[in-house]
């Protein structure tokens, strides 16, 4: 089966017929809504987050009538679909095949993965060509800013210039070695040195052989891995880590929910907040549910009584489901923001 | 100080390319001059050098903004503090200080649509323009490949700033173009500066083929004899893939597709691949060839007929820098020049888009026509393509300035003017089918085209001439292969390890 069919067909697996396929779209293209971040983190679809930022609307929509026909889906509502045992089937057997890559995680790492490696292909080129005494060459990186970086990073960091190749290919290998399930050749191909220019993402795929689309995934799966194994080892690997050095560990909040955030912190209540920036309430719940999602050990307490999360909490495991419709069927005296905030906080569903 | 000195002290070069101290001189003797210069002739040179020798500002009209941010990183690198790019990427608070002190400006480029602007056009008044520069002329001539009818008011301009010496640079003009450039600029008497358009040492070659399937055979067997490298221009970007893939699947050359469709990276890496000898074969649509300097490509196949003879130049013009013996083979088979003709209409606003786009303007603006700028669903909604819309733009910009315009006026002449500018689409077109279905010498038909004397004795000059494609068919089997690394092991030492030893 292609990847990307595993891809969705495992994302509808997961939406359990109750969001529709084009949250699968705004998923993997890694839309920044809240809608779409909460959906991520409510069915665990968080590592697939802006991975397959190519995949267009069409091809979506052809593979769920490629699905329909095969009777590996069955509609459950308008554009929503449940996968049915044939199709779990076929899913499970092609994930043994194609397992997803372990290190994948888009929700984690979307915001500085393409940093990483604009400014990681950079230095390598620039190393590659100092090494040759080379001045004169195109930077296969366009960002201003990546070159800026660039000649700061080199400024200030006490590195020797002729001992940086050295460094860098023993960190490498390093990270490599320590690297399970991994194939190195994937993101070394691509980059580009010394009169030697790296491929392109098609031109490795075909190289290895693999399927394109899994080639991004194992591409973004290798970036991860770097910035995450790195990251937490910065003695081990001086050089790679002084990369990332400045770019903060990702505050998965957005610009506005950073700000409610502030003044949740400073015990103002939702309708204050929403006073004080000049914004509707509805807008502040939806900031609490994401700092709900993403903040580790934010307490919901004062926006929902203890008793009526329980209650919630024993609703969604008995039933199931993650459709707020639903849950509020059961209990009446909860409101769609408290069901949607323990959701959120809890995960809904036990594993 | 002769010339050369001042070249050498502010470029640190020792000669001129050719036709740069032609351009150079006749400006610094007072005269307007217009200059037909084939691109990667160094032309910014023409304008910088008398910019040191003048007093006073140089100001250089550019219609590409990616073309003048890079000229100006370009004068930067140099050492050039004292230029800047008044356009659409400048913030207004930038724009604001730029402005302030715009007389700390040696070289100030602008965007036309800048030359609207009453506070911009007031602040450049106070300066003396030493020189008035107009890149890529041939936009002000609707026979022009490109045309822009935002160009149309530089004469006018060029009065309001008192006449001052003028330089007209580009790289093909044909003998319309040269003359609505002298006349639309008001220049009364104007210096030619040109070096040929002719390249002879390329071979034109035309090959008429039953249909496209013959057509697609004929293409993998030249791709397959013909000596390397080379490019082969398609208007589609589909179809450019498609074949790139076939190409590849059938071991012939080792070959990449090329056009916009790609992101950047992409592009900078197939690029860089070509020049370095990774890859022997382009599939590439127009997008292909600008600032690319590789001097051995030895053909240029055209699959599908270019929309002009101007664009056909250019892109055959890719071929043989290096001075050698070289081929360009145009394909065309039954039928074809039906593409292009195509492609000139979809460019085009369709006469449903635009009473759209009138019936909106007069239902929602309340007469505040400039307002719809700010409308950015307008393109989406009307389902305009992106040169669609900048037409519309275009035209629409020009017309919000006449006084006493209403809206049914504005639509008569927006459908005259695509109407025309159609007209002049398929002239060109039908111009080029003309040139393919020649009987004559398809050299001479170009030089006269571009109003230039008509040689004789060049060897192998087009295939009514008399071409043998044998001379152009690579027998030598010796060529070197690269070594390709397999190991992603050894690939990384060889980038970071290698070379120190050395």
């Amino acid at each position: 089966m292609p990847y990307i069919e595993i891809i969705i067909l495992y994302c509808l697996k997961q939406l359990n017929g109750e969001r529709t396929i084009y949250s699968i779209y705004h998923l993997l293209k890694g839309k920044k809504s809240s809608q779409t971040i909460q959906d991520a983190h409510l069915y665990k679809l968080t590592h697939f987050f802006r991975c397959f930022e190519s995949i267009s609307r069409e091809v979506l929509e052809t593979k769920i009538q490629k699905f329909l026909g095969n009777h590996w889906i069955v509609p459950n509502g308008d554009q929503q679909f449940l996968v049915t045992s044939v199709g779990e089937q076929v899913l499970t057997a092609s994930l043994e095949k194609q397992p997803f890559p372990k290190h994948l995680d888009g929700w984690k790492y979307h915001s500085e993965s393409l940093l990483f490696w604009e400014r990681f292909s950079l230095l390598v080129q620039v190393i590659s060509n100092f090494n040759f005494k080379e001045a004169h060459y195109i930077p296969i990186q366009k960002n201003k800013q990546v070159h800026r970086w660039l000649k700061l990073f080199l400024k200030e960091n006490s590195w020797q210039k002729n001992s940086l190749g050295k460094i860098l290919h023993s960190e490498l290998m390093d990270c490599f070695e320590s690297a399970q399930n991994i194939n190195p050749a994937v993101f070394i191909f691509r980059l580009t040195g010394y009169c030697q220019i790296g491929l392109t993402p098609l031109q490795v795929a075909e190289k290895l052989k693999i399927e394109t689309t899994k080639y991004y995934i194992e591409f973004q799966n290798i970036i991860h891995f770097l910035i995450q194994h790195v990251r937490a080892n910065p003695i081990q690997y001086k050089l790679l880590s002084s990369i990332i050095l400045d770019i903060k560990e990702s505050n998965p909040l957005t610009h506005s929910s950073k700000i409610t955030y502030e003044y949740v912190r400073k015990g103002l209540s939702i309708q204050e907040i929403a006073k004080t920036r000049g914004l509707k309430t509805s807008t502040i719940e939806d900031h609490i549910v994401e700092i709900a999602l993403n903040i580790d050990g934010f307490s919901i307490d004062s926006f929902i009584d203890k008793g009526i999360q329980k209650k919630i909490i024993a609703v969604a495991n008995r039933t199931e489901t993650k459709q707020l419709k639903l849950i509020k069927k059961h209990i009446d005296t909860a409101n769609y923001f408290e069901i949607r905030l323990v959701l959120a906080k809890f995960g809904g569903v036990k594993q | 100080m002769k010339l050369e000195g001042i070249l050498k002290k502010y470029f640190g070069f020792q000669t001129f390319k050719t036709g740069q101290k032609e351009v150079i001189s006749s400006i610094l003797s007072g005269r307007h001059t217009l200059a037909i210069l084939p691109t990667g002739t160094g032309k910014s040179l023409c304008y910088q050098l008398p910019g040191y020798v003048l007093d006073g500002t140089v100001l250089i009209v550019s219609p590409l903004l990616s073309l003048m941010q890079d000229q100006v990183e370009q004068m930067m690198r140099m050492g050039e503090k004292r230029v800047i790019a008044l356009n659409s990427f400048l913030n207004p608070v930038a724009k604001r200080s730029v402005l302030q002190n715009i007389e700390r400006y040696k070289f100030i480029f602008i965007s036309p649509e800048m030359l609207n602007v009453p506070y911009v056009m007031n602040r450049l008044h106070e300066l003396s323009i030493s020189l008035f520069v107009v890149d890529e002329a041939h936009c002000i001539s609707q026979w022009g490949y490109d045309f822009r009818p935002d160009y149309l008011k530089l004469g006018e301009i060029r009065q309001q700033f008192g006449n001052p010496l003028t330089l007209a640079q580009t790289a093909t003009a044909s003998r319309k173009v040269r003359e609505d450039i002298t006349r639309f600029l008001h220049l009364k008497e104007v210096n030619k500066v040109e070096t040929s358009i002719d390249r002879p040492n390329i071979s034109l070659y035309i090959e008429k083929q039953m249909d496209y399937q013959t057509k697609q055979n004929r293409l993998f067997e030249l791709v397959f004899s013909l000596r390397k490298p080379g490019i082969i221009y398609f208007s589609s970007k589909k179809i450019a893939e498609e074949i790139a893939s076939q190409l590849r699947k059938r071991g012939i050359g080792k070959t990449m597709a090329y056009h916009a469709g790609l992101d950047q990276e992409q592009r900078v890496l197939i690029q860089q691949q070509f020049i370095h000898g990774q890859l022997d074969v382009i599939c590439a649509t127009s997008a292909f060839g600008m600032g690319i300097n590789k001097n051995n490509v030895r053909f240029i196949i055209h699959y599908h007929m270019p929309m002009q003879i101007e664009s056909y130049l250019q892109e055959i013009g890719r071929a043989g820098r290096d001075g050698l013996p070289s081929i360009a083979i145009l394909l065309y088979s039954e039928g074809d020049v039906e593409l292009p003709l195509q492609l000139a209409e979809g460019e085009m606003p369709s006469k449903e888009q635009v009473d759209w786009f009138f019936s909106w303007l007069k239902n929602n603006n309340h007469g505040k026509i400039e307002l719809f700028y700010s409308n950015n669903d307008l393109r989406t909604i009307g389902g305009f393509s992106e040169i669609q819309w900048r037409i519309i733009e275009d035209i629409m910009k020009t017309l919000i300035r006449i006084e006493n315009m209403d809206v049914e006026k504005m639509h008569d002449l927006v459908n005259e003017y695509i109407n025309k500018r159609l007209e002049v689409k398929r002239a060109n077109i039908f111009k080029m089918k003309k040139w393919i279905d020649l009987n004559g010498c398809r050299r001479d038909y170009i030089l006269d085209y571009f109003d230039e004397p008509i040689k004789r004795n060049i060897p192998a000059c087009c295939d009514v001439c008399g071409v043998d494609l044998n001379n152009y068919l690579a027998h030598d089997e010796s060529i070197q292969e690269r070594e390709t690394l397999e190991e992603w092991k050894d690939y990384l030492s060889k980038l970071l390890i290698s070379g120190l030893e050395v």
